[in-house]
């Protein structure tokens, strides 16, 4: 009982991280909360389960399509809903937030009025398969989950650390000015963090839809504010924060669920974040203070 | 003979427009301070329960039940503003935000008390109200040449654009005080208003909780002329709702967030086919705005033009 509700706690968790870790990209280089990325990962869900569902294709090319979509999404963000806000006088902190706040409503009821407002089944052909390990029962779903979750975090990190262009990211996410007058094409940065943040929602979304066999239009906002309290738990635009952040929800809103009461299972990222925010406003892992990164 | 022009319907879109012009002053309460509050459609709930519980179980009058979910809307206002003023900009936008999905599911789950997610109903309707206790003493609308229904729903619409006019004219006259400046102040640069003198934390709080007393308020006033409250009512498209009237409107001005909440309302009131995509509307409008006049509709320079065209000669 225990150890299962310890992997169902993980692979939730692993979930949440990749969520979150979409957030702290963005925030990490532009200082802007993405409040759409919830919304784009929605859709990633929703592109995973046509092309799993309705036309039967095998689930490497659902994360395709997923990527594809939400990657051009994430693009088209950018050029018209941030590029334009971006230093212009008089446009106060506040502005990207409202904008992307105004992306998100937009999207989340364009999925209403494609999709529905119902659930979806999300159908994976192996969604039976389980295997026994002493006294525990494991899912290849989650087996899965945790795998191509692992490989996504491992592969942003390396990315990150060891390549030129996770480097400049780094540069640009240090100090934008700065950055640029060492030659680094910022835009293209700035682009480039906010198509491959949404294309990880997009990962992201396909394997909620895997991990819960349902989804609807609602799940981008229930997901988006999971995945913003846990950058705020992890400190905000901390990569290994999102990371430990997403396992740390995951695992208590699991034991929460099994040992407690369900009907809180969505606030505890909220009382979470209300505890830290009084605590250690800057997170577990953030460096700042908080007052000073405005 | 009737009056027939004055149609219920009419009015309750009327109704609506002014519950939703006190709700856009509250977000420019807290706004005119540079704090983003996205808790505002919990601290409605906070008032429109406590009017509709208080009302229906305890048989408070109606008044006394709107002013209690006010004041107590206020003082949660108070603190929740404490510990959120460690916060600033985003943070405090999301620290609310959760703060309202936190009150949500209190209200889902708190079932003996809240009625769980069905809501409350029946809660006594400010024009009916009216009608029986005037009715009680020998009036009968069709005095006035009106229908009770129609009389109702006047009752309603003169209580509530009573309530309005009161609230923008105490703001209008606050922006104009030692208050209104601090908070002006302290939106401008927080640091030179510290420097000068101004205390920070204590104008941040009141902000914040007039808005939320505000915000319950508007609840309180929503709950009785509904008649029924659910979770549903004060979700996070509230919370967005309300952000659009003030920021469309503009948020420079206390005529902005009501001139938002008003045109907001009636538009898609009046253009059926519009009211389907209402929200799709909105996320354009909130996008648009901010890439063309992130200042809003109406903003401090147009407010000076208006004056100055009423005064004849620019001063």
């Amino acid at each position: 009982m225990f150890l299962e509700q310890l992997i169902n706690g993980i692979t939730l968790g692993s979930i949440y991280a990749i969520v979150a870790l979409g957030y702290t990209l963005v925030f990490g280089v532009l200082d802007i909360i993405n409040m759409a990325h919830g919304e784009i990962f929605m859709f990633g869900a929703f592109v995973g389960l046509l092309i799993v569902s309705k036309a039967g294709a095998p689930l490497p090319v659902a994360f395709l399509g997923a990527i594809v979509v939400t990657a051009a999404m994430g693009f088209l963000l950018e050029r018209f809903a941030l590029r334009p806000l971006r230093g212009r006088a008089g446009a106060s902190h506040l502005a990207s937030l409202i904008s992307t706040i105004g992306v998100s409503i937009l999207l989340e009821n364009l999925a209403h009025k494609l999709f529905g407002a119902g659930n979806h089944l999300f159908e994976t052909p192996f969604a039976e398969i389980s295997f026994t390990v002493g006294p525990v029962t494991v899912y290849l779903v989650q087996v899965v989950i945790l795998l191509i979750s692992l490989l996504l975090m491992a592969g942003l990190a390396l990315w990150l650390s060891r390549t030129r262009a996770g480097k400049a990211l780094r540069a640009t996410a240090e100090n934008l000015e700065t950055a640029g007058l060492l030659g680094v094409d910022t835009n293209r940065m700035i682009t480039a963090t906010v198509v491959i943040a949404s294309a990880m929602g997009g990962v992201a979304g396909v394997l909620v839809g895997m991990a819960f066999n349902y989804i609807n239009n609602q799940i981008g906002l229930s997901m988006g504010l999971k995945g913003l309290a846990i950058i705020i738990f992890g400190g905000m635009g901390s990569v290994y924060g999102a990371m430990a952040g997403g396992l740390i929800l995951g695992l208590s809103e699991t034991f929460v669920v099994a040992y407690g009461s369900s009907g809180y299972r969505d606030a505890i990222a909220f009382v979470a974040i209300i505890l830290i925010l009084l605590i250690r406003p800057q997170g577990l892992f953030g460096q700042a203070p908080a007052e000073a990164r405005r | 003979m009737p009056l027939e022009w004055l149609n219920p319907y009419h009015l309750q879109v009327a109704s609506f427009m002014l519950i939703n012009a006190i709700l856009g002053v509250s977000i420019y309460v807290t706004l005119s301070t540079g704090q983003l509050s996205l808790g505002n459609a919990g601290f409605m709930g906070i008032g429109a329960y406590t009017a509709a519980l208080l009302s229906t179980q305890h048989h408070v009058p109606i008044p006394v039940g709107i002013l209690a979910g006010s004041f107590l809307s206020g003082a949660a206002g108070i603190l929740v503003g404490i510990p959120s003023l460690r916060l600033s900009g985003v943070y405090l936008a999301i620290a609310t935000l959760g703060f309202g999905e936190v009150l949500r599911a209190v209200l889902i789950n708190w079932e003996s008390l809240t009625g769980g997610a069905v809501g409350v109903a029946a809660i006594p309707q400010m024009g009916r109200v009216t009608l029986a206790w005037a009715s009680d003493r020998g009036f009968s609308p069709g005095s006035l040449g009106l229908q009770s229904n129609q009389f109702i729903s006047l009752t309603v619409f003169l209580i509530l654009l009573l309530c309005t006019i009161l609230t923008v004219a105490f703001f209008l006259r606050l922006t104009r005080s030692r208050v209104g400046r601090a908070y002006a102040a302290i939106r401008l640069d927080e640091s030179a208003a510290a420097a000068a003198g101004i205390p920070i934390t204590y104008y941040k709080v009141l902000a914040f909780s007039q808005g939320a007393m505000l915000s319950g308020l508007a609840g309180a006033l929503f709950a009785h002329s509904t008649s029924f409250v659910s979770p549903a009512d004060f979700t996070y498209h509230r919370a967005v709702e309300i952000l659009v009237f003030a920021v469309f409107g503009g948020s420079e001005h206390i005529f902005g967030p009501v001139f938002g909440a008003a045109f907001l309302t009636v538009v898609p009131e009046a253009l059926r086919s519009i009211s389907d995509y209402r929200y799709i509307l909105y996320g354009l409008l909130l996008v648009l705005t901010m890439v063309f006049r992130p200042q809003g509709v109406i903003d401090s320079a147009l407010m000076r033009r208006f004056r100055r065209s009423g005064k004849g000669a620019p001063a």
